[in-house]
This record gives structure tokens, sequence and C-alpha cells, in this order.
């Protein structure tokens, strides 16, 4: 969820726009009083905004569904991310919409008014070099930044990358905006930040979820990047003697025997739901567990003692959430036009 | 063929930006002294200045959809205050409720 603050209604009070896990984009609306509950930003049938996959809070489960696809679009996308941007000069904000799935971006025009959003029902392919954008690791966030200084605002794109294993990462690029005041084009993405190829020994930059923005920090007359995302790295292991290099072949095979034993205890559960579907598949599950809620909870703290003390002798991966500060060196970019 | 001038100029912009820019090695940020984002899911960094006083201040929202803010205090090297929570009318921690 990144927040972007802009005034949504235009009733000359700053808002909050951003898009969540939910697959739709909310609002919270300033007021003289403070910040409002979170609403969502429904489309012109009042109808929420999604992709494909979203969570429906009715049945209290993930759905999926076609019906906002442009023709020959369609995917299996999940909307986390949204900024407004008044993407055709008429005076309205429009949405444009991040795939955390895909990688796509998507438009929703604001077919209504500056005060009164009334925003399409389908989600249009937003293009970059006469191409469908698509963020390389797929899209965590997007932000609204004039990187070349030329009066028009170009759009951002941090990636996810492969955000528990040891794929490739996430990176930043920018899609510069090429077109004019009323007609918004963008060139193919320049890179800020190349996706990472993780590996390190310590945190060193974030690898995966960026979710950046943009501001001269340093009062240098650039514009620098605040980033957030989580950083993995594994630590240098340090040699071992003979006694340490038992007792951690030991820790391991106790720690698989701990694992086995967890799944003995999933075995008669799973065994009893099989056939079961829904509520009732639910509710049996729920009160089998209960049931071993103790020895559940044994095992799992024996693993964790045993998993720490392995992790004193041979270091785990780690993978910690942190903001990063990157201070741009290349000075003001000229002015383009 | 002669290209009009603003073509030039325009070319000519896009192709230098088209090139990386070059940043110094990331250094991780700090707020009232703690790891800015630390034990944050997925923490979402923007700039604003929240409390009007002319100073960028950082505002975080997270997986979960929670919002703080570090302060950005009146120190000339960008320093952050220890986050606190964004309030909102109601002066509860504006939660977009992800789930």
């Amino acid at each position: 969820m990144s927040p972007q603050f802009v005034d949504f209604d235009a009733d000359g009070k700053l808002d909050i726009v951003a898009g969540i896990f939910d697959g739709s984009p909310h609002l919270v609306r300033g007021s003289a009083q403070g910040w409002q509950a979170p609403e969502q930003i429904l489309d012109r049938n009042g109808a929420r905004i999604v992709f494909n996959q979203f969570w429906n809070f009715d049945t209290k489960k993930w759905d999926s569904t076609h019906a906002h696809d442009a023709p020959g679009h369609q995917r299996e996308g999940h909307l986390t991310s949204a900024v407004a941007f008044d993407w055709d000069g008429d005076g309205d904000l429009d949405l444009l919409l991040g795939d955390h799935s895909t990688g796509r971006v998507f438009l929703r025009r604001n077919e209504g008014s500056a005060t009164q959003p009334r925003f399409a029902t389908v989600n249009e392919p937003v293009l970059a070099n006469g191409k469908p954008i698509d963020v390389p690791g797929t899209v965590a966030t997007l932000r609204l930044v004039d990187w070349n200084h030329d009066g028009l605002l170009d759009l951002a794109a941090g990636g996810m990358g492969d955000v528990y294993g040891q794929n490739p990462g996430g990176g930043v690029c920018i899609f510069l905006n090429v077109g004019s005041k009323t007609r918004t084009s963008y060139a193919a993405p320049v890179t800020l930040l190349e996706p990472s190829q993780k590996g390190a020994h310590e945190p060193t930059r974030p690898d995966s979820g960026l979710y950046m923005d943009f501001g001269d920090l340093d009062a240098d007359g650039d514009l620098d990047l605040i980033v957030g995302g989580y950083s993995h790295w594994t630590p240098v292991p340090r040699e071992l003697s003979a006694d340490e290099k038992q007792r951690a072949t030991e820790l391991e095979a106790q720690i698989a025997a701990a694992d086995k034993d967890y799944q003995a205890l999933f075995e008669p559960i799973n065994k009893a739901i099989e056939g079961l579907e829904g509520e009732a598949q639910e509710k049996k599950y729920t009160e089998l567990y209960a049931a071993q809620k103790d020895a559940f909870a044994a095992v799992g703290k024996r693993r964790q003692a045993l998993q720490t003390e392995l992790e004193s002798l041979i270091p785990a991966p780690k993978r910690e959430s942190f903001v990063w500060f990157y201070e741009h060196l290349a000075g003001k970019a000229a002015p383009a036009k | 063929m002669k290209l009009p001038l603003l073509s030039v100029l325009a070319f000519t912009a896009t192709t230098v930006l088209a090139q990386s820019p070059t940043f110094a090695k990331p250094v991780r940020m700090q707020a009232g002294g703690k790891l800015l984002g630390g034990g944050r899911l997925y923490p979402s960094p923007v700039l604003h200045d929240l409390d009007g006083d002319g100073r960028a201040d950082i505002v975080v929202g997270d997986l979960r959809g929670r919002l703080t803010v570090a302060k950005r205090t009146a120190d000339a090297t960008p320093t952050f205050a220890a986050e606190s929570n964004v309030l909102g009318a109601d002066q509860k921690q504006v939660d977009l409720q992800n789930w």
C-alpha cells in the first residue's frame, strides 16, 4: 500500500489515494476535521474497481472476474497500487493502476468531473513505446514525478521481484512522458535501479518489494530516491570446529524429525476433512486443529529452539525490511523543452 | 531532412535521460535513532510535508494499510524524528484495513 497525497475531489484539501492488497483503490478524504474513514473508489456504475483477482468481502474469499478486461487483454491481474493523474489534461483526475501479478499498468478514465469523478468500467492497458507496460518483477508501486523537469509527469514503477527466494528481486524504472499536457505518451523505460540479483552477505540494498519516492533530500538540485523494501542476505559462515560440525549435523537431523512430527499431527486432520467442502470442511478442520493445539505448539517450540541453535553455527538467509536513501550523483537534469 | 528545433531538443533530452542515472551507494534511513521501515510489512515511504512546516516528512504505509510519519527536524542535514502514527479525525491511526 503506497499512499499518494493528492486533492482527489478538487475540494482544496489533500486526500490520500492508495491501492491495497484487497485488489481495489481506496480513498481517505482530507477534511477540516482531519482524515476521514477510508472508502473504496468506485466506477461510474458504483462497482468496485478491480483487475481480476480481488478479495470478496461478501463471501470472505478470494474471487476473480473478467468483467473489466479490455478486449484482447484478458489476464489474471491483481490491482495493488494506484495513483490519481490527469491523463488527458481535461481537468479531472484519472486513475493509473498497477498490477502486482503481471507487471502491467492500466488506466481507468474519469468520465465525470474533477469534483464528481465517474470512472470507466474497463481497464485500459497503458503503453510505453507502443507496447503494454510490463514492469520487470511485477508492479510493487507507481509514482508520478517530473524526472526530466520538462513540466510533464513521468511514471515511475517499483518492482516486486522474488520476495522470498533467490530469484532476481525488484528494481526501479521510469517511463518518461514524451507526450503533452493533453496527450500522455510514455517512452520505453529507463532503469533507475537495476533489479537485484541478491546474494549479498549483509544488507546492501532493497532487494525485493521496492516502494520508492522522489525528493531532493540533500538540497543539491536533483531528485534523490527513498526506497522501502526487503533486503535479503546470508551472513558469511564461520569456520566450525569438529565438535560444532557434529552438533550441526545432529541439529539438522533433529529439525527434520520435528518436521516429521508436525506432519504426523496433520495427517489425521487431513484425512478427516477429505470429502468435505466449504464451511463444513473449515469447521471440521478448526475443531480438530484446536484439539491438537498444544501438541502443535510443543513441536513448534522444539523446532524453533533447534533452529536458533543451528543458526548460531550456520547462518540462515535473512530477510528484513528497511527504507533506503539513494543520493542522486548525476546533478540536475537538463531542461527538456 | 531538417527537423523542427523543438523536436531536436525533445529528442536530445530523451536520449540523454535514456541512460541510467548514477546514485551513491544506498544507506539505510533512520528515524529517531531507529532504522526506518524495520519490522514493517512492505514499507512504502512517501515524502510529504504532513505538518505544514515547509519540510518534507516521510509518511510510511505498509501492507496492512497503516500509516506512520517520521517528521523531518529543523536540522540542516536530513534528520527525522521517531515515527508516530498518522491520526485520523477520530484520533485513531489512519488504517486502510487491508484485512
